[in-house]
């Protein structure tokens, strides 16, 4: 069986055509979405309509629940004043635009989704506001997909695909008391773990404009990331059109994405 | 001694300057003729050597008494047409040195000079020779009292010199960040961009800053409203720049205690 996983379409709609193309072309049986339908792009009803009508299973996404719960994230979620400008500019106007039939799907949806031994979350089974980088600890990485109980995590929100194999090993953790006879030492050996970032349809972050996402073999255990090329300039025209910024548009032809990922990337927004 | 430094856009004219400078003996006294509202380049000078003399336009008719026991440098913008600035050159005792990149002629400069340089350096894109030049719009924005967000500006400057605001040839400035540092920044197209560059100055902890800041941006099809838009984005208010002070005096003062 072959699942297609894609994440961050940040209402690109020309994006997500494209990829969905992409993927009736690989023959796949299951779609999985990953959020941020929404965000910074100029066609958020008609992305959400499309996943709605094709029933993808699909995960909240950080800007799904900002659209939804009001802008209440805290300041970890800019990493600049001017991110925080521009964010909270596209915030405002795709809340303008949202329906109120979008807007109740995109509250319904849920943080992650778990089939099989697969774990789909869109930035990380602790929040999707926190960054699963490529380069983040290998132990800390281990951790989040061991507390999705899974042993292959899908995941988002960072907008650069990547896969991360977490080698089968042991652990050991000790817990140091203020006895050292009462200290606790736990050891425990894990299989092997994958992590697979899909990247962004809407909205990419790896220096060129094309959308990417991932499929999974189920039976062969073989990834692979996809990058398509579309029309992007529709989206840039598009989003001047709707009066939207035209730094958003200049970003999203450069692949840069249209604001920065937080300095602390692992960071856990508690609100 | 006098030495007119003259020489295109980025030719390097200031970093030899700042070479010559160097090696010299104080005092020394620099003058830039038509570049008293912005002074960057006399700003990164004084920062880089702190007892530097500069002189004011106005003040240039001292330069013929100074000439005899100090070393003077005079630097002419690009912009500056020589004919204009010549009859007053011709007044002093002084060396006239061109810097000129490898895509120009020895000749254009050869009756304004007793030396030319070729400066290996400069990748000399032919559209910055002479006489294209004349089609590239200067933009300049004062920050002096703004205190910027350093995340954003970097954010702006890579917009920036990759084109997001127009075609940028090259870009200069200074800028007072939100840790009370001066930093400096320059770009030139064709060439890697560089890192910003801490600036000698006390840092600023008291309220806005006085002393000048500036970006001078030289390109084609500059939005010029855009590029101020976006600066106006990131410059901190009354409030947060002196959140942003009193934290750096409390950290400054934890590190004073551990000493």
């Amino acid at each position: 069986m072959k699942i297609a996983v894609l994440s961050c379409l940040h209402g690109n709609m020309k994006a997500l055509e494209a990829v969905l193309k992409d993927i009736d072309h690989y023959s796949c049986d299951q779609i999985y979405c990953l959020g941020d339908l929404v965000g910074y792009g100029p066609y958020p009803n008609e992305v959400v309509e499309t996943i709605r009508n094709l029933n993808i299973p699909t995960v909240q996404g950080c800007w799904d629940e900002d659209i939804v719960e009001g802008l209440n994230a805290c300041e970890c979620s800019y990493p600049s004043l001017l991110a925080e400008k521009r964010g909270k500019l596209a915030h405002e106007w795709t809340n303008q635009q949202i329906t109120p039939e979008n807007c109740q799907y995109l509250a319904q949806l849920p943080h992650s989704l778990k089939v099989d031994n697969y774990c789909f979350v869109h930035g990380s089974p602790q929040s999707n506001h926190e960054y699963l980088l490529p380069e983040i600890d290998a132990f800390a990485a281990l951790e989040r997909v061991l507390s999705a109980d899974a042993d292959i995590l899908f995941c988002g929100h960072t907008h650069i695909p990547y896969i991360r194999t977490l080698e089968s090993g042991q652990l050991q953790v000790k817990v140091s008391q203020s006895t050292p006879e009462n200290d606790q030492v736990l050891q425990f050996t894990t299989p092997l773990k994958r992590i697979i970032n899909v990247g962004s349809v809407g909205e990419p972050r790896h220096g060129r404009p094309n959308a990417t996402y991932a499929i999974y073999d189920t039976q062969t255990e073989q990834v692979t990331l996809r990058e398509v090329s579309y029309d992007y300039q529709e989206t840039c025209r598009a989003i001047l059109e709707v009066g939207l910024p035209p730094i958003f548009a200049w970003r999203l032809a450069q692949g840069l994405e249209f604001a920065e990922k937080a300095d602390d990337p692992t960071h856990v927004c508690e609100r | 001694m006098i030495t007119v430094i003259m020489g295109n856009i980025s030719s390097g004219k200031t970093h030899l300057i700042k070479e010559k400078m160097s090696k010299a003996t104080f005092p020394i006294i620099y003058w830039s003729p038509q570049t008293d509202l912005f002074p960057i380049d006399a700003i990164y000078l004084k920062s880089e050597l702190p007892d530097l003399s500069i002189l004011s336009n106005g003040e240039e008719n001292k330069l013929r008494h100074l000439s005899n026991y100090k070393d003077i440098y005079i630097e002419v913008p690009w912009y500056l047409d020589i004919k204009s600035i010549d009859s007053f050159l011709k007044q002093l005792n002084c060396h006239r040195l061109a810097l000129i990149s490898k895509v120009e002629q020895k000749q254009d400069w050869e009756m304004w000079t007793d030396e030319i340089i070729l400066n290996e350096e400069i990748n000399g894109k032919n559209d910055l020779a002479l006489p294209n030049s004349l089609d590239l719009q200067i933009y300049r924005a004062a920050l002096t009292g703004e205190v910027l967000d350093f995340s954003s500006l970097e954010t702006f400057w890579l917009e920036l010199i990759h084109g997001a605001y127009g075609e940028v040839i090259r870009v200069k400035g200074i800028f007072t960040i939100l840790d009370g540092q001066w930093i400096y920044g320059e770009f030139l197209s064709g060439e890697y961009p560089k890192d910003f560059y801490p600036l000698n100055f006390p840092l600023n902890l008291e309220g806005r800053p006085q002393q000048f800041s500036g970006l001078e941006i030289v390109g084609r099809n500059l939005d010029k409203q855009a590029i101020a838009d976006t600066l106006g984005e990131f410059c901190l208010s009354d409030e947060a720049i002196f959140y942003y002070q009193q934290q750096v005096k409390q950290s400054l003062a934890l590190e004073k205690e551990k000493v």
